[in-house]
């Protein structure tokens, strides 16, 4: 749906974005994550067609964005990380007026927005002023109006910032309603955990380069070379451990809170074996899951050594 | 309506503008600037014109007094509704949603200054009332009110254009709107003295002159072309009024020498309206190329 290639934004000397790489699938949810700075805005305006790339390419769904952007803003909905709504307007004028920017016909567009503030719940405030609403009834608000013009794509940059939990997860609940209709959603946010959970895959950029790619786990396995499955077992733990410890690709076992936290290294396949030498030595395994990998330690991980070089 | 003829901006401009007291306390405050000046004008001066002229220099002269005044309540009120738009757009970030839209940088433009201009000229047409005054006395004739009032069109299309193009270029709107301010001072004054001094330095030259010299400065000063109008409508015949007057300072006589070429032949209202618009649609040109995207630079990495 999205290909970014090589793409390279200099201010003069300095490289906000250095030659960029990164593919987002049709119907993903692909997380953009880097510390304030790093090029994270920068290579989403350019994607949306507000800024031109020094060099590079882009396309959204084939549509090179630079050579014809009014077709490519039909499949873009772009979602700034600030607000960016006019007091004096209603909501549903405000999704009116960018309806008719978008050039959508006046039925379709009255329909199409109720529609959109019914998924975002602001249905009963469609006839107030949108200046009166609390931030996180404007940020939805604003989610509701990239979505106005039915976009394949939507950039969100960092839609969830300063926000409180329960409108965070208000936010998320309709991404994932969102993935669910088919959207191919590209998000940047520094609240990395929820970034794991609502994201297929995430990229972590820092100083404009793209410096991983992938899905989490797959990040978490390419950087600290490891997988952390959580095991509990009803009995045996000691037999537990010492089987484990054998295992050439167990890496580490630590025993916490009557369960066994494991570090190994390669693939899910592995993971496969590791469980039956357990089974097939009658160690009553209860349960046994591999740990959502934790972004900050990987975000942490993938920026520090550029940190430490300050 | 069209869709090539409907401007989303202008719409919904037209729309949020309208809204609450503030546009109609506008129109009344304006209104009434307008009928408090003309009712000291009548108090001062029309018991004693009444007595010694005729009514139709009465009329000529409060059509004058409110022509003026009502020009310039425009080159006041005018940059005050122009030099923020961009700007502000800014200021609300929400410059950048309107421009990832499919609307182009000149319709943004264009519907941003035609909702202010929508705006001026409901002032305008909002003094007809007070205009119909002059119709008392006589002296003026419905046509020159007509030609008055397209020329204040003209006009506020101008110096709107020089409020648009600020906002496009300054970040503040504060900043915009001061340095507007100071243009048209620019224009109406600084405009005058120059072309005076230019006039000054042409006469100097040639001491037995044949031809009549109009400083192209002259050009782009509105209160210029409104003089030569209003002078025309009172009945001075002379080609150029305004520049007869100025000549006059520098020892040329009305009747003496002819215009230098085609253009300065043509009334100078005329003349300082064709120039004043094609400055303005320059303006208007830039202000699109200032905001198009991909000549803007990100504000935040």
């Amino acid at each position: 749906m999205l290909v970014v290639r090589d793409l390279v934004k200099k201010y003069g000397n300095f490289i906000a974005v250095d030659h960029l790489n990164m593919e987002v699938e049709r119907g993903q949810i692909f997380g953009f994550i880097g510390p304030n700075g790093a090029g994270k805005t920068t290579t989403m305006k350019i994607i949306a067609t507000l800024l031109a790339p020094t060099s590079g390419r882009v396309t959204v769904d084939g549509i090179d964005v630079f050579k014809e952007p009014i077709k490519a803003r039909e499949k873009i909905g772009y979602m700034p990380d600030f607000f960016g709504v006019y007091d004096n307007l209603k909501v549903m004028e405000y999704l009116d007026f960018y309806g008719s920017a978008y050039g959508v016909e006046y039925r379709e567009r009255r329909r199409i927005a109720e529609e959109l503030l019914e998924l975002v719940d602001l249905s009963d405030k469609k006839d107030a002023y949108v200046d009166t609403l609390s931030r996180g009834m404007k940020q939805r608000l604003c989610l509701a109006r990239c979505l106005i013009h039915n976009p394949e794509l939507l950039i969100l940059d960092e839609p969830a910032s300063g926000m409180d939990p329960r409108a965070r997860a208000e936010i998320k609940a309709i991404l994932k309603e969102l993935k669910r209709m088919g959207k191919t959603i590209l998000i940047s946010s520094h609240i990395l955990p929820e970034m794991a959970e609502i994201c297929d895959s995430v990229g972590i950029i820092d100083r404009g380069r793209l410096v991983v790619q992938g899905s989490v786990e797959q990040i978490m396995q390419r950087i600290t070379g490891r997988i952390v499955v959580r095991i509990r077992v009803l009995r045996d733990m000691d037999r537990a451990i010492s089987l484990l410890k054998e295992q050439p690709m167990v890496t580490g076992v630590v025993e916490e809170d009557q369960e066994l936290e494991v570090a190994c290294r390669g693939s899910e396949e592995d993971l496969w074996q590791l469980l039956r030498v357990l089974v097939s030595s009658d160690v009553p395994v209860v349960s046994f899951r591999m740990m959502e990998g934790n972004l900050e330690q990987i975000f942490m991980e993938v920026t520090s050594d550029e940190e430490m070089a300050l | 309506m069209k869709r090539w003829l409907y401007n989303p901006v202008l719409a919904s401009s037209l729309k949020t503008r309208m809204r609450g007291w503030r546009a109609a306390a506008a129109v009344t405050a304006y209104l009434g600037v307008m009928l408090f000046i003309a009712y000291i004008f009548f108090q001062i001066n029309l018991q004693s014109y009444m007595s010694i002229s005729s009514g139709r220099s009465v009329g000529l002269r409060v059509y004058l007094m409110l022509a003026i005044l009502q020009f310039a309540l425009i080159l006041l009120v005018t940059p005050a509704q122009t030099a923020g738009v961009i700007s502000s757009e800014r200021e609300m970030q929400t410059l950048d949603l309107l421009l990832c839209t499919k609307m182009s940088p000149f319709s943004i433009i264009i519907g941003k200054l035609l909702s202010s201009l929508a705006f001026i000229l409901l002032l305008i047409i909002s003094s007809i009332p007070l205009f119909s005054l002059v119709f008392l006395f006589g002296g003026i004739a419905p046509e020159d009110i007509v030609m008055l009032f397209l020329f204040y069109i003209i006009t506020a299309f101008a110096v709107g254009s020089i409020g648009i193009f600020y906002s496009a270029l300054f970040k503040r709107t504060v900043v915009s709107t001061v340095v507007s301010y100071i243009t048209i001072f620019f224009l109406g004054i600084v405009s005058v003295i120059l072309g005076v001094y230019l006039m000054s330095i042409h006469y100097s030259q040639i001491p037995r002159p044949s031809d009549y010299y109009v400083p192209l400065i002259f050009y782009i000063n509105p209160a210029i072309g409104l003089s030569d109008l209003l002078f025309r409508q009172a009945g001075v015949t002379a080609p150029n009024a305004y520049y007869g007057i100025l000549a006059w300072l520098f020892g040329v006589g009305l009747g003496s020498g002819s215009p230098q070429g085609w253009f300065q032949s043509l009334p100078l209202w005329i003349a300082n309206s064709v120039v004043m618009s094609g400055i303005a649609i320059l303006l208007l040109c830039a202000s699109t190329w200032i905001i198009r995207p991909y000549k803007r630079v990100g504000r935040k990495s």
